[in-house]
């Protein structure tokens, strides 16, 4: 039972076309006209509007929770290169908690089946920090700091391109030095730290400015090339800011490893990130770093694993975004049951004519459950229509695999195809359910009971 | 008196509707109750307290926070001072350190079913600073104090949850061996003495912080001398009970001033409330669609629900509102009738339904699942009761008062005339 509902639940459009058809059948079958319940539904408008309005809501609500938890998952199955092998310590589960010895890195990145660039073996070094950023100018009701994800990297074009990330034009990778001066400061100040910003970093980060600052920066909705922040009392001066790719990284904050590494106490690195030929090499990587290699202890993981084990926090807003939906749901069909109750209770003359005309008993039923679904039809496209609206906000959460660590992200809420059939699917559920009884009860009248 | 039997007798003429109606609300207010309650929890522990403040000093920069266990004693003292300054010491003090690790040492094999956490600590902490165990009375005081007190005699003990023994397949009594997977190299046998009361901490775990101390301690007689990496990053932060603001702000300023504090590790102070609301920020958008989206669109739907059933049963009973008029009855009682018979379905079944979901939930549940931050449960607000009856009464008067007023407004002539 279980894996019908997953395979269902995999396959939401197909369901709904499923159900569609089914209904178009219904209809064919009935051979009571349709026009004569839409007719029904005009007489009755006001009762017929509200129906539809709170199937809407309905609707709309669950919608715009599934987008959230959508764009979750998109966020964590897009983060990760199928060709990347992570290396963490022996034993970490979580690049936050892992920490490799400096001696060992030089011999991991010379083993085989790591990808060549210009020479050089595809492996990037990293040093992830979490770090607690005071907020300057909190709007009121938002807290005082944010927790900021530093990743202190030795070569950002290499780094870069183990992770397929590119810059915005107009940006250029951090200096070797990784510091720079911020333009009209005094020479004798302390340089700037350069930085890479992930573009949704880049947006979070601008909304701390005063409002003189952004009349005088160059984008109104983020950070930009030349911009500064303030963080472990030094300023930090934007290099570049990454194009967006929907991942993780865009709410990272990228700087020179040898600078940010003893800044906060972590000198070590993290991680290596090796980038392999494509999925299946990433694998056989792993497996060599996990049973053969013998020099260091470490724990490799698949990059797209990594992201993928960090949805544990994604099935949990589901099942809760579920569990919502099915009550609420249930909530609304009680509404719509009143509603048929109530329009069958005064049409018992119809259904007994439509009786003597030798429409028979499923016949009726279906022509008021019918009429049900066309209310949840309506209703629910109203609400899917109204859904819409929150494809592409932009909002933060956390993404977590549940055995410590956890990444800060900012995202991008996804209405798709799915989404909108898991709208439409439930508000076909909700008129299903709640025409049934009331249909049921239409059925077992006769024609002389009906018209007495 | 008679109005109110008038009231309960329509009810009952419909009996179908009323249910339906009632069991709409019922269900919507089940939700908007779970969600008032997750949101009333998250706002009071995010408000900033006047007095019996909790105090945070952690690492200023880096989670998770790492600082030698050497800055304990003059964290618990408030900071160093001058000979010749006055110096506050908060009321009480609790340090924390967590250890991780699995009763097998394969990292392969590793699952919820091996893996422990333990809050690392002064025993006595559990019993005077720990949220939820400090203010336990009775029988389960009792019970705890015991195992506190064996726990400080016993210093390879563990107070473990029921949810975390039973998962780990042990019982009271039982000894293990934890392989750790943050302090590497140190593992350490267990003998589990005690079973924190059932609540927020089933899946939590205690051990005697002088035991990971003096492991730490003897680890470079067995390594060569090698001090262990996470000897100067044992202690992971602190909590200081202050009575009041004021209180508060010097205790920060003698240690943000302090220098003994600022290496190798910085550190930062801030209130409880403060540090919890750093957390949820992540959350805050979620936060805000809870408040903003999805309790409205809850109690705007049942508005919709209630005003629509009431509607239907105005619309049927027209010619009842007309002869009531020809007896006498002025519009404003036709009119507070209809008002009536709602709020009674929506009172009823909002506290019902709230008050239902208190007992469920608390009593039976154990609390709410629900994954915001460090949180495990979330318990329903005993005000819950009384939210059940202003959400059911609010909704029932906003989504009858336009039919309601349309039964004021039957004409006695149209009705006779449509009936003739």
């Amino acid at each position: 039972m279980f894996s019908v509902i997953q395979i269902a639940w995999a396959h939401r459009p197909e369901v709904l076309a499923v159900f569609l058809v089914l209904i178009a059948l219904l209809a064919a079958a009935s051979k009571v006209p349709l026009s004569y319940n839409i007719q029904n539904l005009m007489v009755r408008i006001p009762t017929s509007l509200m129906t539809a309005a709170a199937f809407m809501l309905v609707v709309a609500l669950v919608i715009v929770m599934l987008a959230f938890v959508n764009g979750m998952y998109t966020l964590t199955q897009t983060s990760g290169q199928p060709g990347n092998v992570i290396l963490l310590a022996d034993g970490a589960t979580d690049e936050q908690f892992s920490s490799l010895a400096m001696a060992d890195v030089g011999d991991i990145e010379n083993q085989p089946g790591i990808r060549v660039l210009n020479g050089q073996p595809m492996v990037s070094r990293e040093t992830y920090i979490v770090v607690n950023q005071p907020i300057d100018n909190p709007p009121p009701g938002r807290q005082k700091r944010r927790f900021l994800q530093v990743r202190g990297v030795d070569d950002p074009v290499m780094s870069s391109a183990v992770h397929g990330l590119k810059l915005i034009p107009g940006g250029d990778w951090f200096s070797s030095a990784g510091v720079g001066q911020v333009a009209g400061a005094d020479e004798a100040a302390q340089p700037a730290v350069e930085v890479l910003l992930g573009a949704g970093i880049a947006r979070e980060l601008g909304r701390d400015r005063w409002p003189d600052a952004v009349a005088k920066g160059k984008n109104a909705e983020r950070l930009d090339v030349g911009d500064t922040f303030r963080l472990s009392e030094r300023d930090w001066i934007v290099a570049g800011v990454f194009e967006s790719t929907g991942s993780a990284y865009d709410s990272e904050v990228w700087a020179k490893q040898s600078l940010v590494g003893p800044l906060f106490g972590k000198e070590n690195y993290s991680s290596l990130i090796a980038r392999t030929e494509n999925a299946v090499a990433a694998e056989k990587l792993r497996e060599y770093f996990l049973n053969d290699y013998s020099k260091a202890k470490l724990a490799p993981i698949v990059e797209t694993k990594y992201f993928e084990e960090l949805s544990q926090t994604n099935v949990q807003f589901l099942v809760v975004t579920i569990i919502i939906a099915v009550i609420t749901a249930i909530g609304g069909a009680f509404g719509v049951m009143n509603t048929m109750f109530a329009a069958i209770g005064q049409r018992t003359k119809d259904i007994g004519v439509l009786r003597l005309l030798g429409y028979k008993r499923w016949q009726i039923l279906v022509s008021f459950l019918l009429e049900s679904l066309v209310l949840a039809l309506v209703g629910g496209l109203a609400g899917c229509l109204l859904g819409f609206f929150a494809d592409g906000w932009t909002v933060s959460s956390i993404v977590s695999s549940g055995q410590g660590g956890g990444k800060f992200v900012v995202m991008k809420m996804d209405v798709d195809l799915a989404v909108l059939s898991s709208g439409m699917l439930l508000a076909l559920s909700m008129g299903l359910f709640g025409g049934l009884i009331p249909s049921l009860s239409a059925m077992r009248l006769t024609a002389l009971e009906a018209l007495r | 008196m008679r109005f109110l039997i008038l009231v309960f007798d329509n009810l009952r003429r419909n009996i179908g509707r009323t249910v339906f109606t009632a069991l709409a609300t019922m269900v919507m207010v089940l939700v908007v109750t779970c969600v008032f309650s997750i949101l009333t929890f998250l706002s009071n522990v995010t408000s900033e307290k006047a007095a019996n403040l909790k105090a945070i000093v952690t690492e200023r920069w880096q989670i998770p926070s790492q600082m030698p266990f050497s800055y304990a004693t003059g964290l618990a003292e408030g900071g160093g001072y001058e000979a010749d300054h006055v110096r506050i010491k908060p009321e009480n003090s609790m340090t924390w350190s967590f250890y991780g690790g699995a009763t097998d040492p394969d990292p392969k094999k590793r699952s919820n079913n091996t893996i422990l956490f333990a809050f690392a600590l002064q025993p006595r902490s559990l019993l005077e600073m720990m949220d939820g165990l400090d203010d336990l009375k009775g029988p389960e005081r009792t019970q705890l104090e015991a195992d506190v007190k064996k726990l400080q005699e016993t210093r390879n003990g563990l107070i473990v949850g029921k949810d975390r023994m039973k998962n780990l397949g042990k019982k009271v009594g039982d000894r293990m061996t934890i392989y750790s997977f943050n302090y590497k190299g140190i593992d350490l046998e267990f003998e589990i003495l005690g079973e924190f009361p059932v609540g927020r901490y089933d899946n939590a775990a205690a051990m005697n912080i002088d035991y990971l101390i003096s492991a730490m301690d003897a680890y470079p007689q067995n390594n060569a001398g090698k001090t262990h990496p996470m000897a100067n990053k044992s202690l992971n932060l602190v909590w200081l009970r202050m009575p009041d603001q004021p209180t508060f702000q010097q205790v920060s300023e003698q240690i943000m001033t302090n220098p003994a504090f600022k290496s190798p590790a910085a550190v930062k102070i801030e209130t409880a409330s403060s540090g919890i609301g750093t957390f949820l920020e992540a959350y805050r958008d979620m936060i805000w669609g809870m408040r903003w989206l999805l309790s409205p669109a809850i109690l705007f739907t049942l508005s919709l629900v209630i005003s629509n059933s009431i509607s239907i049963s105005v619309r049927e009973r027209r010619l009842e509102f007309a002869v009531l008029k020809v007896l006498g009855f002025r519009p404003w009682q036709i009119l507070m009738l209809v008002l009536c018979e709602a709020l009674v379905i929506g009172t009823l079944a909002g506290v019902i339904s709230a008050g239902g979901t208190f007992l469920l939930v608390n009593y039976v549940f154990g609390g709410l699942k629900f994954p915001i931050a460090f949180f495990p449960v979330f318990l329903i607000s005993p005000q819950a009761w009384w939210w059940g009856a202003a959400i059911g009464a609010g909704t029932a008067f906003v989504g009858s008062i336009w039919p309601a007023w349309s039964a004021r407004t039957v004409k006695v002539a149209e009705v006779f005339a449509k009936l003739a």
